[in-house]
């Protein structure tokens, strides 16, 4: 499901990020209070047989469930985004894989120029 | 550091160690008083601040953890209160000032006075404060020179008179800054240097920002952020007058069969009640936690809760008016490197009536939504929210956005309110905070005229695409500026406490913080809680010296 959200493609995804990692560590600490909500969610995905489908299938139903506003896919949604780009001490970003696919880089030190607009005689 | 007994009597305990506690505690230590600062939070230094945007967000390890102290939302009196995050403050020693972003605007003259100058609106209670920006003045520029403030006096077409240059010149310009600039120009605005709370160069001992870029929400690494966690409170515990009690979570302030203060009543980190005794007391908890602290110390003799025979306690809270346009350029701005703001924009500081809009605003290019922030909500409304189209928007949005930000009025409204909700109880078996509020349509017309102007800032500065924060009514989320809920004034019947910051209806009690605040001027309020603290710091040594308070 994840892998869905945050997909694999010329670069890492979910996956490679160990998203899937980060939620585990997430529900046992921090969102425990969203261990139910994810238990439910995943056990209808379950009956639906939800990893036995087709990729385009797979798509169709969170597509639904996105629609339809389910606090359990905007869940799962919300701790993708947060594995794919927190600390990779927490467990997903693994590779800091979310971070350069966005040109993210966490230094202790920075010095002008920050952007392309603030360089010495920058006319862009 | 000195420590004292709880049942020791001291001459003040200062309830928050933040932006106003901080200063008391200094300015009441250093001129002969024993104090006692109770914060709630953990005392933490910069070693233990972090680049974790999970920590100090989703994990709250700087702010009120609202799964420990929730809080309940309603738009209106007749509306069912329900559980959401409304409130935002910092939970740890020096407050917000730990982690704000050091926006260090003075108010300007009107701010003071705009009820005798613009005359009243309906469905707000405006009113002049009790003391002028002129008495203030020298107040703004103690706070400059003592925690260090970065600016350039005279760069503001604008501002207010002022005694004194900034100690300190101004933080380097970035992209969004010069985007700014180049924006106001073509507007026939000016943009100029930010006045910040952040130090560009050494000052008394600390070493100056090396613009790593993580100031907003975040503990300063390097202590180049003037909070009062590394100016006032560590000069404070110097005094060897001073005990700054961490873990501290207060219940009630006590009092008498006399009406006086006596103490207050707190959980110790072990959730142990204790009593520290005080000749006086001082409430710098921020304009929700004082309220709410007042209205928890009802008493036979309080039966509205303490210093609230006005009944004008949790009222009129205020939230300084936002709005938010967003602007895709062409080239790299990277906002997340270097100190936030670095300039801004006064010219609608004060509207013309002509306009039919009471107040105004001011505006500032930022970038300052870290990756999962921008991930969760920094893309145009148009965008899919997640899925292959998703992951390609967040890889050539995130560092050529920027944020186009307005503050602005937000009027005082006696129904927009701090009280105590009648069920929900946080972690400590207390009631909770409930939030009644609603934007004064005033208010709403206002963040609508300037995001149409934010829109033609980012057109003027070369956006190639920009889009907004969507405005409603009712949608208070996680807001840090608290303010309004105890208001000053001359007169006991509209007002909480008095021009020296004293309870109308106890004497050896003062509030200082937020809440002191009569309207809420136009963003950015720090800078004047702390000048109010200086200032309220003369009045109360200035009457304890005259004999017992």
């Amino acid at each position: 499901m994840t892998a869905l959200i945050f997909p694999t493609d010329a670069t890492p995804g979910a996956r490679e990020a160990q998203v899937a990692r980060f939620i585990d560590r997430a529900l046992g600490s921090f969102a425990a209070d969203q261990r139910a909500l994810f238990r439910e969610g995943l056990a209808q995905l379950r009956r639906k047989t939800f990893s036995a489908l087709a990729e385009r299938d797979q798509v169709a139903i969170l597509e639904a469930l996105d629609r339809a506003r389910s606090p359990f896919f905007e869940a799962v949604r919300t701790a993708t985004i947060m594995a794919m780009f927190s600390h990779p001490k927490h467990g997903g970003n693994d590779g800091k894989a979310g971070w350069r696919l966005i040109d993210f880089q966490d230094r202790g030190v920075w010095q002008a120029p920050f952007g392309d607009y603030d360089r010495p005689g920058s006319s862009k | 550091m000195k420590t004292f007994s709880p049942r020791d009597q001291v001459d003040f305990v200062v309830v928050g160690s933040g932006a106003a506690g901080g200063v008391m505690a200094r300015q009441l230590s250093r001129a002969g008083f024993t104090v006692v600062v109770l914060e709630q939070g953990p005392y933490l230094t910069e070693k233990d601040f972090r680049h974790d945007e999970l920590a100090v967000g989703a994990m709250a390890a700087l702010t009120n953890d609202h799964r420990d102290q929730p809080n309940t939302y309603r738009k209106t009196a007749a509306d069912t209160a329900v559980t959401k995050p409304t409130i935002a403050y910092g939970r740890v020693v020096g407050g917000g000032t730990t982690h704000f972003t050091g926006n260090y605007w003075r108010f300007h003259e009107i701010d003071f006075i705009e009820r005798s100058k613009r005359g009243g609106v309906p469905g707000a209670e405006m009113a002049d404060w009790p003391i002028t920006y002129a008495e203030l003045e020298p107040y703004y520029t103690q706070v400059e020179w003592e925690i260090g403030v970065s600016g350039l006096a005279g760069a503001g077409p604008f501002d207010p008179p002022r005694s004194k240059p900034y100690p300190l010149p101004p933080l380097p310009i970035k992209s969004t800054g010069v985007l700014l600039e180049r924006a106001a120009k073509k507007m026939g605005w000016t943009a100029f240097p930010a006045p910040t709370a952040i130090i560009s160069a050494p000052y008394r001992g600390r070493s100056p920002c090396v613009q790593c870029g993580f100031c907003e929400g975040y503990g300063c690494e390097v202590r180049a952020k003037s909070s009062t966690l590394v100016t006032m409170i560590p000069e404070a515990v110097a005094t060897g007058r001073c005990e700054i009690r961490p873990n501290s979570y207060v219940a009630k302030v006590e009092t008498n069969t006399r009406g006086r203060v006596t103490g207050v009543r707190y959980f110790d980190r072990d959730k142990r009640e204790q009593f520290q005794a005080a000749k006086a007391v001082i409430l710098s908890a921020n304009g929700a936690e004082t309220p709410r602290l007042l209205l928890l110390s009802a008493s036979s003799r309080f039966p509205q809760g303490l210093a609230n025979a006005s009944g004008l306690v949790g009222k009129h809270l205020m939230f300084n008016g936002f709005a938010m346009g967003l602007g895709l350029f062409p080239g790299q701005i990277n906002g997340y490197k270097g100190n936030v703001v670095s300039r801004i924009v006064q010219d609608l500081y004060v509207l013309d009536p002509k306009l039919g809009l009471y107040g105004g605003g001011g505006f500032d290019f930022r970038a300052d939504l870290g990756p999962i922030a921008f991930g969760l909500a920094g893309l145009p409304p148009d965008a899919p929210r997640w899925g292959p189209q998703f992951k390609k928007m967040m890889g050539d949005y995130f560092s050529r956005t920027l944020m186009a930000m307005c503050h602005t009025t937000s009027l005082p409204v006696a129904s927009n309110s701090i009280s105590l909700d009648p069920e929900l109880k946080d972690a400590w078996g207390l009631p909770a905070i409930r939030v009644t509020f609603r934007e004064h349509p005033n208010d709403l017309k206002l963040y609508r005229y300037f995001l149409d102007r934010a829109h033609e800032l980012l057109d003027a500065a070369g956006a190639v695409k920009r889009w907004e924060f969507p405005l409603t009514e009712e949608s208070p989320d996680l807001q840090p500026h608290l303010l309004g809920t105890c208001r000053m004034g001359h007169d006991p019947k509209t007002s909480v406490v008095n021009a020296d910051h004293r309870a109308h209806d106890v004497p050896n009690l003062f509030i200082v913080d937020g809440s002191s605040f009569v309207t809420g001027g136009r963003g950015q309020p720090t800078m004047t809680i702390q000048a109010l603290a200086f200032r309220a710091a003369d009045r109360i040594t200035g009457l304890a010296r005259q004999g017992p308070l």
